[in-house]
């Protein structure tokens, strides 16, 4: 006792961020530490706020499509979905089919794209510099052929209200089955390189886990609720656009631990690829844009949309006062929950387990902070 | 902020210094105790001449480990590596050195400025200064000393102290954690390290490189030592902090460590510091382990005995860069755990090995067998401890992934139209 | 903005679904799942809803801002709901009134909801849920910022989203999008 007293160590408060190449952006956490021990965490957010939900109350319904490109800008085309399915709900109208269609195949290829993201950055956050060059390489096919189809590499505004900008281009679905073709590739090296190396399990197993009920209650959802065990999938439990005519697996994990939430986005990417295959063998001829007006005025009303993005389920709450303008504009960004669960899962780890934990959550700030 | 001129001065003043360092502190060295028989004796004028031809020639060596790494990685990443100043980008090293140099100094102002500014010097001279007994070739040496693997290892531990000092001075919490990071990853490492390198020595009953290498004329010692060549190998690994040791700069982590606060000359001075160890690490490996100059299969003609030196030098460098562009890093204290619970004690049963084997009078290939086994078993230990049950889980969980069946039949194109 | 409106991409001429004078007040309609959810939730705040509807498979039930915890306790306890997650919450500012959402998900039962609380704006205040949901607490910290509403209990409100020491309450529909000073 005497020994402690004499001995008196004080913990050092450790400011990582906003500027710090592991926290994927501006995000700031404070960490309180004894030696390399964490004792405690605070993250701090906001450095990225631009006040989206307020703009998006003084533009029109096609506007603020654009602004959903820019919330999650990893996964945009996911974005732009989830706020056309709210606005169309509103105003009761159904895109064509083959719009669905379209759609559904976009967002499985930018979940494809966001998921070859986090594999490359969450390798280089674990000091391995080799898999975000091929996880790049292989992003970058995706994002040519957005270009191809909506001419835009991030900011796409493609998915509008009502079903599609356009139709896809010609040759869309050879050169989409050609790109599958490499990106499968692209996965499956990655997939080698990292997934049961040596360091990569020795730094991943059993590191940030989070159980199901405290997942619960910090809202976790996406692939990292499916790392703790829950099979929670809101294409499987409550189908949307075409999923409910595609066939595929939900990829459940057991232990929660940093390397099952790695691997439920690997075998993610899987699934997203064979589901655009899917999509591709069904896709018909048709219209890609439900007949509507020109200005999108939905009747009054509101209504709670969610859909699974690549980083979890987001959710859009949209409050109509018949104008054409939304009266409100509430967006339930995935990433903002999942990075609630960051403390408990902070418990017991090292300084390099908080990079570690942190790039498993697989945060965008643009949508965290909006 | 300076002037462009005022800054090449400083920048140049401070490579002078670090000349005229180099060369005091190993002109003592190398004129204290008795000249050796079979070095040409050189007079005091001649060493310092000698020297500052090192200092340029170990600098070269030295960067071109830069443009190697790059290209390598770049090629291992499916990228193309430096391709603009000169030719296959060789001269991008240089290009980067020049605006290094010219960059603006800054040091943050509450760090205690002298110590800040004498560490990169204190990471920097052991590891030019070790190069004064390591041999290019039979000939090629400044000092052939009695000692010279002792020499080596007395000498390399001082930049340890320049790592502290760079962190601590930087008064940046980044710095300071890099710094302790890399007190207790050095010194543990240094222990294996002597232990690896002991083995050589045991095996050969001689300190001095020059004797070593002679030792393998005909078989190399890795041939006969692999355990103690994959021993010397790792703990050099981090000894020099690379990957997958690199933590104490890690730049996901503690951003660059103890030279989180350095820029221009003098992170550059780190820089090269960093490259020219690697350099060493490869280098001895080469001599201890891979017969330095010396080809065992056969008589190679008019080769020069540097360039196969150098040859074997490089493969171990692209070992080297190799493991950096497929592993990730390791957690504090799993570097520990590696260095005390697995290095350590392979090192010891290593010595233990060569110590029964020559007690007993043996023969030379009952060292590979032990040393294999010995090897086989702490490999195939380490294996199961992580990856087996990784590999059980994955199938499990593609086992357990919940099917999603189509809920609704598509409706034909018919009703579509409708 | 040079944001093009989504345009009519069909030139052939046809018939529109929704020309003529703009439905006013768009239908709410539960589907048998959101009825299901309605009626489990009816029976969990029997005593407390003032008011319910909804859409789809999201039923609505406004209570008054005192039962908060109860009804929101009840919805975690009763075995037909389960409330196990807080999906979301948020503030719609109706100028009379600043409505908070809680929308609650029950993943285990397959149950979505929406629980409206009412607030006069010049006295902003309900209890926190920080106790029954550890996502609440971010919830209230951005609720507070964009919209000043103060919740009871919370631990820590400083600002979550927005720096110390701003001015003002952005999410309110009185604050202006262009004309203040921020700097």
């Amino acid at each position: 006792m005497t020994a402690e007293q004499t001995y008196d160590t004080v913990d050092m408060m450790l400011n990582m961020g906003p500027q710090h190449p592991a926290t994927h952006g501006v995000f700031r956490m404070v960490l309180t530490i004894d030696g390399e021990r964490v004792v405690d965490v605070t993250p701090h957010i906001g450095y990225l706020h631009r006040g989206s939900e307020k703009l998006a109350e003084n533009e029109s319904y096609g506007q603020v499509v654009t602004l959903f490109d820019r919330l999650d800008y990893v996964a945009n085309l996911n974005n732009e979905l989830i706020f056309c399915r709210a606005a169309e709900r509103l105003m009761g109208i159904e895109p064509p089919e083959r719009g669905q269609y379209i759609r559904v195949i976009l967002a499985e290829l930018n979940r494809l794209a966001s998921h070859l993201l986090f594999i490359g950055t969450y390798a280089i956050d674990l000091g391995a510099m080799t898999p975000i060059m091929y996880g790049f390489r292989e992003r970058e096919r995706i994002q040519n052929m957005f270009e191809s189809v909506t001419g835009a590499r991030m900011m796409h505004n493609f998915i509008r209200i009502g079903g599609v900008k356009e139709d896809v281009p010609a040759d869309f679905v050879p050169r989409v089955r050609a790109l599958l073709d490499d990106v499968e590739r692209g996965v499956h090296e990655c997939d080698r390189l990292l997934t049961f190396n040596e360091v990569f399990l020795a730094r991943t197993r059993g590191v940030g886990v989070i159980d199901v009920p405290t997942a619960l209650s910090c809202g976790l959802t996406g692939p990292s609720l499916r790392a703790s065990g829950m099979a929670y999938d809101v294409r499987k439990d409550y189908p949307y656009e075409v999923y409910p005519y595609l066939s595929y697996k939900v990829p459940v994990g057991e232990n929660g631990d940093c390397w099952d939430r790695y691997y439920m986005r690997v075998l993610e990417c899987y699934e997203s690829l064979s589901m655009v295959r899917q999509c591709l063998d069904q896709m018909e001829e048709g219209p890609v844009m439900a007949q509507m007006r020109r200005i999108a005025r939905p009747p009054k009303g509101e209504v709670y949309v969610h859909g699974e993005n690549p980083r979890g389920d987001i959710g859009v709450f949209l409050v109509s006062d018949g104008t054409d303008k939304p009266y409100r504009v509430k967006v339930r960004p995935p990433s903002f929950c999942n990075l609630v669960s960051l403390r408990p899962m902070m418990r017991d780890a090292y300084i390099a387990d908080a990079v570690a934990i942190l790039g498993s959550l697989d945060i965008v700030l643009g949508e965290v902070d909006r | 902020m300076r002037s462009k001129p005022v800054q090449l001065a400083i920048a140049g003043v401070l490579f002078v210094g670090v000349g005229v360092l180099v060369a005091v502190f190993t002109l003592a060295l190398a004129l204290l105790g008795e000249p050796d028989d079979n070095v040409t004796a050189l007079t005091a004028g001649k060493l310092v001449i000698a020297l500052f031809a090192l200092l340029t020639l170990i600098t070269t060596l030295g960067i071109s480990l830069v443009w190697l790494e790059r290209k390598q990685l770049g090629r291992m990443q499916g990228r193309v590596g430096p391709t603009r100043v000169g030719p296959f980008g060789l001269l991008q090293v240089v290009a980067d050195g020049i605006k290094l140099l010219m960059k603006e100094d800054v040091s943050p102002s509450s760090s205690s400025k002298a110590i800040f500014y004498v560490a990169p010097l204190l990471v920097f001279v052991p590891s030019f200064v070790v190069w004064l007994t390591i041999p290019l070739s039979e000939d090629l040496v400044v000092r052939s000393l009695d000692l010279g693997v002792f020499f080596f290892i007395a000498v390399s531990v001082l930049s340890i102290v320049g790592l502290i000092l760079a962190g601590w001075s930087s008064n940046s919490k980044y710095a300071i954690l890099g710094g302790f990071r890399s007190a207790a990853q050095l010194v543990s490492y240094e222990i294996p390290l002597i232990l690896g390198v002991l083995s050589v020595v045991m095996v050969a009953d001689s300190m001095r490189f020059t004797d070593v290498v002679n030792a393998q004329a005909t078989v190399p010692y890795i041939a006969l030592l692999p355990l103690a060549f994959v021993v010397f190998f790792i703990s050099g690994l981090a000894e020099v902090g690379r990957t997958p040791f690199d933590i104490y700069f890690a730049e996901s982590e503690v951003v660059g460590g103890p030279f989180v606060e350095y820029s221009g000359a003098h992170w550059a001075i780190f820089f090269l510091a960093e490259y020219v160890n690697t350099f060493v690490v490869a280098a001895l490996g080469a001599l201890l382990f891979l017969g330095g100059w010396v080809w065992p299969f056969g008589d190679l003609g008019q080769v020069p005995s540097v360039a196969i030196f150098l040859g074997k030098t490089y493969f171990l460098a692209v070992v080297i860069f190799w493991v950096r562009a497929t592993l990730p890093r390791l957690r504090i204290d799993q570097l520990m755990n590696v260095g005390w619970r697995l290095l350590i004690p392979l090192g010891f049963a290593s010595v233990i090995l060569i110590a029964v084997q020559r007690f007993y009078g043996w023969p030379t290939w009952t060292l590979t067998l032990m040393s294999l086994a010995a090897l086989v078993v702490a490999a195939w230990v380490q294996m199961r401890m992580q990856r087996k049950d990784a590999v059980a889980t994955a199938q499990r969980y593609a086992q357990r992934a919940v099917e999603v069946q189509p809920s609704r039949r598509r409706p034909g194109p018919e009703s579509q139209q409708a | 903005m040079t944001e093009q409106q989504p345009p009519e991409e069909q030139a052939a001429p046809r018939p529109a679904a929704h020309r003529g004078p703009p439905i006013e007040v768009a239908e709410e309609v539960l589907d048998s799942r959101g009825e299901h959810t309605a009626g489990a939730l009816r029976l969990a705040l029997r005593d407390m809803a003032l008011e319910s509807g909804g859409r789809d498979d999201v039923p609505w039930v406004r209570i008054g801002r005192e039962h908060l915890i109860r009804a929101v306790e009840s919805c975690v306890r009763s075995p037909n709901l389960r409330m196990d997650m807080l999906h979301c919450l948020f503030a719609v500012d109706y100028e009379e009134r600043i409505e908070l959402n809680y929308v609650l998900f029950s993943l285990g039962n397959g149950h979505k909801s929406l629980l409206k609380v009412d607030v006069p704006p010049d006295d902003a205040r309900v209890d926190s849920l920080t106790g029954v949901w550890e996502a609440a607490g971010w919830y209230e910290r951005e609720t507070h910022d964009l919209f000043g509403v103060e919740f009871d209990g919370n631990p820590d409100m400083s600002p979550l989203i927005l720096y110390e020491g701003f001015e003002g309450y952005p999410g309110l529909r009185s604050f202006p999008l262009h004309d203040y000073e921020e700097w």
